[in-house]
């Protein structure tokens, strides 16, 4: 299995333990990721008061891609939701893309609309399948509740997954042998396109999200591979306070993080020591080192 | 008459903004409203919001923060029975206010600047980002978020040097000529 890879911004800086947890478990499973030359910033930043330019430059970057017949892998959600947004609106919008087609000639570049982006978890499941996935765990993570956390971009508006009650994370935590919680807030936004401006609310969101999760019987939180997500989540929540009137010390793992501690890698490939919330207490059982 | 013309042009200016096509379509359910995440921060929530532009009523609604609260989740999105895509309307009024130099009380404004400035480079650079952020809307807002900041880079996860630019000359050429197609090419 071959695959164009588009990393995004964030997981060069943020995102360092969830890009080495994916380079791990993709060796195990034998997915094979190239990655993009050249890609920039997938425009997303840029969405709320500029649009056009936006889409300009996730064309850019699907014009790049577009010289590979490969699929475009995107973990990141936010980078998989404007790519595929850009192709959307490309396909749909006869001015935009006018527009957006003049602008990318200024770069000498032309984008025809043939790339299929994907998010990994899309992939996981359709391609490499459940079946290989739990044929390669070692450590059964059997006794451990997890509570799969979705965020917004992977599966809205676009899907593939459902897009208010997604399933796939879940299917792969059970696959791991550990129990997948049900918390209803599962697929709710964490607020962190606006973690610098607005903390109060954003603060409120990340609470309701862990409360919710922690009431249903979480013990863990198995995040979406979005970098914002993930480090709104595993970073912020030591700063806010639970029901019980005491800081929040949910621990949270990306699921690639997750899959690598079934599969039993070393957690320092899985970049697990980088995460900021407590996630050694609740890994432990099932790691041969310490963190 | 006059009135009505005036509220035809604000309608008519937000349905040409690229998210803001459906305006029109609307049916006043409140399905937006009662999904979005934020609801509670809304001066004016989505359903009332959309309402008020239908109205022609510009000053308040440019000069609220209310869609500056959009955190672009898509809940309103996938469930709006007319399709009318609320977030992206709502970016459509957040471009049209940023544009036209309305100074809603929300630094998610100056964030939002910031972050589109920061696309020219190719690449985000986190740590220069957020200290534009803050020295531009509320430095001791920056000095709260320190700890935070300190466990990043202490575990090398915010770099504080810039990535390499990447194709800059290139994101330049592409977001000039969005810029001269948006025919706002004199000013920033």
């Amino acid at each position: 299995m071959k695959y164009l890879y588009y990393p995004g911004c964030a997981m060069e800086t943020t995102g360092v333990p969830i890009q080495m947890s994916i380079d791990a478990i993709s060796n195990v499973l034998g997915i094979e990721f190239e990655t993009m030359k050249d890609w920039t910033c997938c425009g997303c930043p840029g969405e709320a008061i500029n649009e056009l330019a936006a889409v300009s430059l996730a064309a850019r970057n699907l014009a790049l891609a577009e010289k590979s017949d490969l699929d475009l892998v995107a973990p990141c959600s936010c980078c998989y939701r404007n790519l595929l947004g850009a192709h959307v609106i490309l396909s749909e919008d006869r001015k935009v893309r006018a527009q957006v087609k003049e602008a990318l000639a200024a770069a000498g570049l032309e984008y025809k609309g043939t790339v299929k982006v994907r998010t990994l978890i899309d992939v996981l499941i359709n391609d490499v399948g459940l079946e290989l996935i739990r044929s390669k765990v070692k450590n059964q993570l059997s006794g451990l509740k997890v509570g799969a956390y979705y965020g917004c971009h992977q599966s809205r508006p676009y899907g593939p997954d459902h897009p208010e009650f997604p399933v796939w994370q879940d299917w792969i935590v059970e696959s791991l042998g550990a129990e997948s919680v049900f918390f209803p807030l599962k697929a709710q936004c964490c607020g962190g396109a606006q973690l610098f401006s607005q903390r109060a609310m954003v603060t409120e969101l990340v609470a309701r999200l862990l409360n919710n999760a922690e009431v249903h019987g979480a013990k863990c939180i198995a995040s979406t591979l979005c970098p914002l997500c993930f480090t709104n989540l595993d970073v912020n929540q030591g700063r806010i306070k639970n029901r019980a009137g005491s800081n929040f010390a949910m621990p949270i793992v990306a699921i690639s993080q997750l899959m690598g501690v079934a599969f039993g890698l070393p957690p320092r490939d899985l970049g697990l020591h980088k995460n900021v919330s407590p996630v050694d207490k609740v890994l432990a059982p099932y790691l041969q080192v310490r963190i | 008459m006059y009135v009505i013309k005036e509220a035809k042009a604000f309608v008519d200016a937000v349905a040409n903004e690229p998210g803001g096509e459906k305006i029109n379509e609307c049916i006043q359910c409140g399905v937006c409203s009662g999904s979005c995440t934020t609801v509670e921060w809304w001066e004016y929530p989505p359903r009332k919001l959309i309402a008020m532009i239908r109205a022609g009523m510009k000053e308040q609604v440019l000069s609220s923060a209310s869609a500056f609260n959009c955190v672009t989740c898509y809940l309103c999105t996938v469930r709006c029975p007319r399709d009318i895509k609320p977030s992206a309307l709502m970016h459509a009024v957040m471009a049209i206010a940023e544009r036209e130099g309305y100074k809603p009380k929300t630094p998610t404004l100056t964030l939002f600047r910031t972050l589109r400035e920061s696309m020219k480079r190719g690449r985000i650079w986190d740590f220069g980002m957020a200290a534009r952020f803050y020295f531009s809307s509320n430095i001791f807002n920056g000095f709260k978020v320190m700890p935070v900041a300190l466990a990043l880079i202490s575990r090398g996860l915010m770099p504080i040097m810039p990535p390499k630019p990447i194709k800059s000359g290139e994101i330049k050429a592409i977001l000039n000529k969005v810029r001269s197609i948006q025919g706002t090419g004199g000013k920033r």
